[in-house]
């Protein structure tokens, strides 16, 4: 597998991602089971080329929401529309543009990789031996092809989940926390993966409740909560615009000043060592201008937010009200 | 079709597939190998039923001994098993899920599963009669049979009576089946939905057997089953076996269509 190694957020726009057309929408989709809102109205649209990070905490409607994209589940109201098939109307149209897994992918595990493959691909068509090997090779598990899938391990199960979803070249291709339940290889694998399918023009829709995940291998995402959009946009977007950095200087307080001079003393405050700025993009560099220019060594900086979307999320999913907690154990239950 | 195929493909790679079937054949093996142990005092011990007394001299009616022991219990359970397994087996591995994220329809997947379980108990039916036909003919011979009425016919014809009666059996056992496989769009558990069958399967059968009931019976495919042992008596009774043949097309598309009416919107949740 080859490495993409630029971080998505800062690809060159190989996607004009505005005049792509819409590979998949939802409109309002909505599923409740019994009193339980599971999908709250969740209305998104992903365009052909993106990699799209579906991102939540555990029990967020995720899977859910996939489950209706896919016709296992019927929703309570809305629909989903892949290449303008409606789902659940047309589903079976829709599903022949899909490949994917909902969860933990399930296999025949009486059976080799290679008859699972055949088997489950025959189900959209006729299936040559050569894609079967292709696919195979892709997910690194040419050399196991034969061997039965109740043998397997996770990650290997996982990887053919991968394969299966490649297997009838698919324009859209939905994976539902690919990477839970790996190892650290095991995830960085998968991740490339998904990189190198995106970038070979496939769509993607990613379920994920690792920001750092949808941050590396994504272009574009939206965040839900208790069934409901909360935020959708580009990656690079969902970054809060300031951020703040830890400065350590060779003379604090004058730093201070001079910080204080330059941005305003309310976006600088000591705290312990450290003096941290509140920046803006391409401040922290005139920052650093300033101070050397006043004779002040400049130690270290830092941003203050390591994890960056991690916080930003915790704040919009974490709501002040003590029942969201609860809440989303409920849908959780309800959504298993 | 495809889907059908590709059905076949899964049966035909599971191990428990073959157990089912080794399970029939052993029946008439084990059948004649009694009669034939006890050949000598076989006129005061035949075993259950006229039919058996009339194979104990014959290989050529071995078959029909055979249907007679296993049309009560040992075929109802594997048609059982084979009906709900079709969809409740895929819930519990979850495949069913992999499967419908195809390009496929409900109802396509409820008659294919459907037809992939009415094959296997038909392969097991062939089996049953092809092992009582050897067995049978090594140990008895073949001859021209005595019918229960006391008629003889030639050979070729006691074969086409047996080929019928296997039919109506077949017919009666797909009753079973499709049974199963509407417990099976209820219910994620094979298990609990064979079971459910056989209740329904045993229940039927002790409303028949009381006279009390006797208003339910015509209505009853269980106890329509023995109906082919009239095939056996000359001249033909047929209007048993052509009522017979009417209840259970008539219990199979009922059950099919609400198998499919409760699969079309089922939420899969595995």
């Amino acid at each position: 597998m080859n490495t993409l190694s630029t971080p998505i957020g800062e690809r060159p726009a190989s996607h004009p991602a505005a005049e792509q057309p819409v590979v998949l929408a939802t409109h309002e989709l909505t599923k409740s089971f019994g009193s339980t809102l599971a999908v709250d109205h969740l209305s998104l649209s992903v365009r052909r080329g993106d990699i799209f990070g579906f991102l939540g905490p555990n029990g967020a409607g995720k899977t859910t929401t996939i489950r209706m994209i896919v016709g296992l589940i019927y929703p309570t109201s809305g629909y989903a529309e892949v290449l303008d098939h409606q789902v659940p109307r047309d589903k079976e149209a829709a599903l022949r543009h899909i490949g994917g897994f909902v969860e933990v992918p399930a296999f025949y595990g009486n059976m080799s990789a290679r008859r699972n493959l055949r088997l489950m691909g025959s189900l959209n068509g006729k299936i040559e031996e050569a894609r079967i090997d292709e696919v195979l090779d892709v997910v690194g598990l040419r050399e196991r092809a034969d061997s039965k899938v109740g043998d397997y391990s996770h990650g290997m199960k996982q990887r053919l989940g991968i394969a299966n979803a490649l297997i009838n070249k698919p324009e859209l291709v939905i994976l539902d926390e690919p990477t839970s339940g790996l190892d650290p290889q095991g995830m960085k694998d998968v991740r490339e993966l998904v990189r190198e399918l995106g970038a070979g023009g496939t769509t993607v829709f990613l379920s994920s409740h690792l920001l750092n995940e949808v941050e590396q291998v994504c272009n574009r995402a939206a965040i839900i909560d208790k069934g409901r959009v909360v935020v959708e946009g580009p990656v690079s977007e969902l970054r809060p615009e300031h951020q703040a950095v830890k400065v350590l200087t060779s003379d604090q307080a004058r730093a201070r000043e001079v910080i204080a001079a330059f941005l305003g003393a309310d976006q600088v405050r000591l705290d312990e060592e450290y003096l941290i700025v509140e920046s803006s993009d391409g401040t922290v560099r005139e920052l650093v201008k300033q101070l050397v220019a006043a004779e002040i060594g400049v130690d270290a900086i830092i941003p203050a937010h390591e994890q960056g979307l991690e916080d930003y999320f915790l704040g919009l999913t974490q709501s002040s009200d003590v029942d969201a907690s609860r809440a989303s154990n409920a849908t959780e239950g309800a959504s298993r | 079709m495809r889907l059908l195929r590709l059905e076949l493909t899964k049966l035909f790679a599971q191990r428990r597939s073959y157990v089912g079937w080794a399970a029939l054949l052993a029946v008439p093996l084990l059948m004649t190998l009694a009669l034939y142990l006890n050949r000598n005092n076989a006129h005061h011990d035949n075993g259950p039923g006229g039919m058996i007394s009339l194979a104990m001299h014959n290989g050529l009616l071995m078959p029909i001994a055979a249907i007679t022991l296993l049309s009560g219990f040992l075929l109802p359970l594997l048609a059982s098993m084979v009906g709900s397994y079709q969809l409740a087996g895929e819930a519990e591995t979850g495949t069913i899920k992999t499967w419908l994220m195809h390009s496929i329809s409900r109802g396509g997947v409820i008659v294919s599963k459907w037809g992939v379980a009415v094959i296997y108990v038909a392969i097991g039916l062939a089996i049953v009669a092809a092992g009582a036909f050897v067995a049978g003919a090594l140990a008895f011979g073949l001859h021209a049979p005595t019918l229960l009425s006391g008629q003889t016919v030639n050979v070729g014809q006691g074969l086409w009576l047996t080929l019928l009666s296997y039919l109506y059996v077949l017919a009666g056992v797909i009753c079973v089946l499709s049974l199963a496989l509407l417990f099976a769009t209820f219910t994620n558990s094979s298990l609990t939905a064979a079971i459910a069958a056989l209740v329904v399967v045993i229940v039927m059968n002790i409303l028949g057997a009381f006279s009390y009931f006797d208003f339910l019976k015509p209505y009853l495919f269980t106890s329509r089953v023995d109906a082919w042992q009239s095939l056996f008596s000359q001249p033909v009774e047929w209007s048993p076996i052509l009522k017979g043949v009417l209840v259970f097309a008539v219990y199979t598309v009922a059950l099919l269509v609400a198998a499919w009416l409760k699969f079309r919107r089922k939420d899969i949740l595995v």
